[in-house]
């Protein structure tokens, strides 16, 4: 192991932290609000609706992310050229970029384990307590906003601490569709300068520093919710 | 200002209320006492239709409902006008003791902060809670969290409190704080409905008892008439085992 290719890669590969960063926070919110839609909808069990959402997740969480991803990557920008046709416009699918399709790909994918998460988190919240609003004239809404949600959430946390790290990991697979993040620059690096193990030990370094950050970060957060319990 | 007409209900195939009729005057405290799985928690929930009543009619202040008939609007309205003291408390977790009293107040009746945090105060002192404003719930003993759910309850303005058992999960040391307070209450003239199995609390506050079982009233009248001169023998059997009971555990 060279250690002063291994630094520089190091460096080198700093510059795409934030893009990757950027994809993984976005892709990380996307999933907790379509997941949470999801289990809303399963929770209140919205006619029709809840029956697609079933079946939509039994079909991405069967379905291995990369295949999802190509099958995206190729049928997409036809099925919104189409789409924005029926609606009058004329936008040409061709132009979406592929970190959009990677992004729709993995936020839906994440979402669907997403949303068990986050119906038990709903389900640990004891009826007492939604009896009580309820009884003091609570509307569903008011209620969900003020007593559900900030409670689920810090059952949830540790969960979503990991889905962030699953978020991570899994938009590696962009580079198979020209998305540029942490691995994929390590690639880019080795193929360049023919030092493959500095590249991926750099690469994995970067993962695990992002990883301990993430933790560290959570369970702070964690304990400080805790606090006010 | 309360009335039940006809009032039915069943979960599944278990039919638990059979036709209840009721009527109570602004500033009645009502107790119902009688044996477990009768009904007597289920009447409350209708009032503000936490159970949802298969059919009747019921008025409440100036409001009449049909059950067959009820809407959203009407429930949210029905909620608005009534307050409930639970018997495992629920505060809400997340929440201060103040915060808890404050909440529903902003939230649910649009008053300012400032407000909503005075009457709290006021409130909170007068069930002797002031000093712990700013604990959660899960730092107070079951007592003091049922002494801040009344404050709760009371702070949105009422027309009725209904206390559910509010006693029944307390440590029998804690049982005479709570209770002292709802006696307090009380005398401040709100109307109250009370679901216990305190039978000389119940004697002692009530101005009316009704004796149920089985998803129907069996008898109604004053403490005196249930407790001394009933001419129910179902009334006097349950009351009798219920004295039984407690002479064999005082010794």
């Amino acid at each position: 192991m060279n250690f002063l290719i291994l630094f520089e890669d190091f460096v080198q590969l700093l510059a795409v932290v934030p893009q990757t960063l950027l994809l993984a926070i976005t892709i990380f919110i996307l999933s907790i609000l379509i997941g949470t839609v999801m289990a809303l909808i399963q929770e209140y069990n919205v006619p029709v609706l809840k029956l697609i959402v079933v079946i939509v997740k039994l079909l991405l969480r069967g379905t291995p992310l990369i295949v999802l991803i190509f099958l995206m990557y190729y049928s997409l920008p036809d099925t919104v050229t189409f789409l924005s046709g029926l609606v009058g416009l004329d936008y040409n699918g061709t132009n979406i970029p592929p970190a959009i399709i990677l992004i729709v790909a993995v936020s839906f994918t994440v979402a669907s384990f997403q949303a068990e998460t986050i119906r038990g988190s709903f389900l640990s919240i004891n009826k007492g307590q939604i009896e009580a609003a309820q009884s003091l004239g609570y509307t569903p809404y008011q209620m969900f906003k003020k007593i559900i949600a900030p409670q689920a959430l810090v059952e949830a946390i540790p969960e979503f601490s990991s889905s962030f790290l699953i978020v991570m990991k899994a938009i590696s697979l962009g580079f198979m569709i020209t998305v540029v993040d942490i691995f994929a620059e390590a690639r880019l690096i080795a193929t360049d300068n023919s030092y493959y193990v500095e590249a991926f030990f750099a690469a994995a370094l970067m993962y695990w520093a992002i990883s301990a950050i993430t933790v560290t970060l959570s369970s702070k957060y964690e304990e400080y919710l805790h606090s006010r319990m | 200002m309360l009335e039940f007409k006809n009032l039915k209900l069943s979960f599944g195939n278990k039919k638990v209320l059979k036709g209840v009729d009721l009527n109570v005057n602004k500033g009645d405290v009502v107790t119902f006492i009688g044996p477990s799985g009768t009904g007597k928690t289920t009447i409350l929930k209708c009032v503000n239709y936490l159970v949802e009543p298969n059919e009747g009619n019921m008025h409440l202040a100036d409001m009449s409902v049909d059950f067959k008939k009820i809407n959203k609007k009407d429930i949210l309205s029905l909620r608005r006008k009534t307050a409930m003291v639970f018997q495992q408390f629920n505060l809400f977790k997340n929440k201060t003791v103040v915060e808890n009293v404050m909440d529903a107040q902003i939230v649910v009746h649009n008053k300012s902060k400032s407000e909503a945090y005075e009457k709290s105060m006021e409130l909170l002192d007068k069930v002797g809670m002031c000093d712990k404003e700013n604990e959660y719930p899960s730092k107070l003993s079951g007592g003091q969290q049922q002494r801040v759910s009344i404050a709760r309850a009371l702070a949105v303005n009422p027309e009725i409190v209904l206390f559910d058992e509010p006693t029944s999960a307390l440590d029998p040391e804690l049982v005479n704080d709570v209770l002292s307070v709802i006696e307090k209450v009380a005398k401040t003239g709100v109307t109250i409905l009370l679901v216990t199995h305190e039978m000389d609390f119940a004697r002692k506050i009530s101005n009316k008892v009704v004796f149920m079982e089985n998803g129907y009233v069996v008898e109604e009248g004053s403490p005196e008439q249930i407790f001394e001169n009933s001419q129910n023998e179902r009334t006097k059997q349950f009351l009798s085992k219920f004295y039984l009971k407690e002479a064999v555990s005082a010794k």
